[in-house]
């Protein structure tokens, strides 16, 4: 199987779509809520951090990842709002039922690893092993450029 | 899909070919991170692994802590200049 040939694309968009997508996140959390500010700190922290996750897989190109595609879906779902996709095209997709992953499977200990990367990516379960490493390597790259645009942020507002 | 048995340097389980060529290119991102203790193909595909959920933990972690100093930041700022001239830097 010439699969040397098939390079695996893990490019990421450059830091400003991250942070254009963050702020747009961000001021619409704004004019969500004006003047009604929720009391608990709590709920402001964990509306900026979803903002922070969907913006990313935003900007990561929403549909056409796994991972995206699944946060974005676990997003919608927490707020009940149907998920819109934008090509509705059945392409062939990666997901393998776990019946069928048992018998893809690596050796146990890179199994037992795998695993536990499954539940951190989004949308790991249904991969694959070596589709799961490929989704994992552009998740990374993603959130660390989320990681850079908040931090740019935070210093930029600290400096008053 | 052939293993490549003869492959078998330290205690590396077998991996077929496709997925060496993504634990190297997943490598090549993380090393960086991790500092380059060892080199390539000496790494054993769990370990790397390991790596990287030990690094995706991290990432959440400060993913965490930089929403709740968004959080403070932005309660105290007011709808001024200053503000909007660092978030259109941003943008620039």
């Amino acid at each position: 199987m010439a699969s040397a040939d098939k390079l695996i694309n893990t490019d990421v968009p450059e830091k400003d779509v991250f942070a254009l997508h963050f702020l747009r996140s961000l001021s619409n959390l704004r004019t969500q809520n004006p003047l009604n500010s929720p009391d608990k700190s709590i709920d402001r922290v964990r509306k900026i951090k979803k903002a922070a996750y969907v913006s990313m897989a935003r900007a990561a190109g929403g549909n056409s990842r796994l991972w995206s595609r699944a946060l974005l879906r676990r997003a919608a779902k927490d707020d009940n709002k149907s998920v819109r996709f934008s090509r509705r095209k059945r392409k062939v997709t990666w997901k393998i039922s776990s019946k069928r992953r048992r018998s893809n499977q690596r050796a146990p200990v890179v199994e037992e690893a795998a695993e536990r990367l499954r539940n951190l990516v989004p949308g790991g379960g249904g991969m694959e092993t070596s589709k799961l490493m490929e989704e994992t390597a552009h998740y990374i790259k993603c959130l660390s450029m989320q990681v850079k645009v908040m931090q740019c942020l935070v210093d930029g507002l600290s400096q008053k | 899909m052939s293993n490549r048995r003869s492959r078998q340097s330290s205690s590396a389980p077998r991996i077929s070919d496709d997925q060496m060529i993504d634990l190297v290119t997943k490598l090549r991102q993380i090393l960086p991170e991790i500092g380059q203790r060892r080199r390539s193909d000496k790494v054993s595909a769990s370990k790397v692994l390991q790596e990287t959920c030990n690094y995706i933990r991290n990432l959440n972690r400060e993913v965490d802590n930089l929403s709740e100093r968004l959080s403070q930041l932005l309660e105290s700022v007011d709808e001024d200049s200053p503000e909007a001239a660092v978030i259109r830097s941003l943008l620039m």
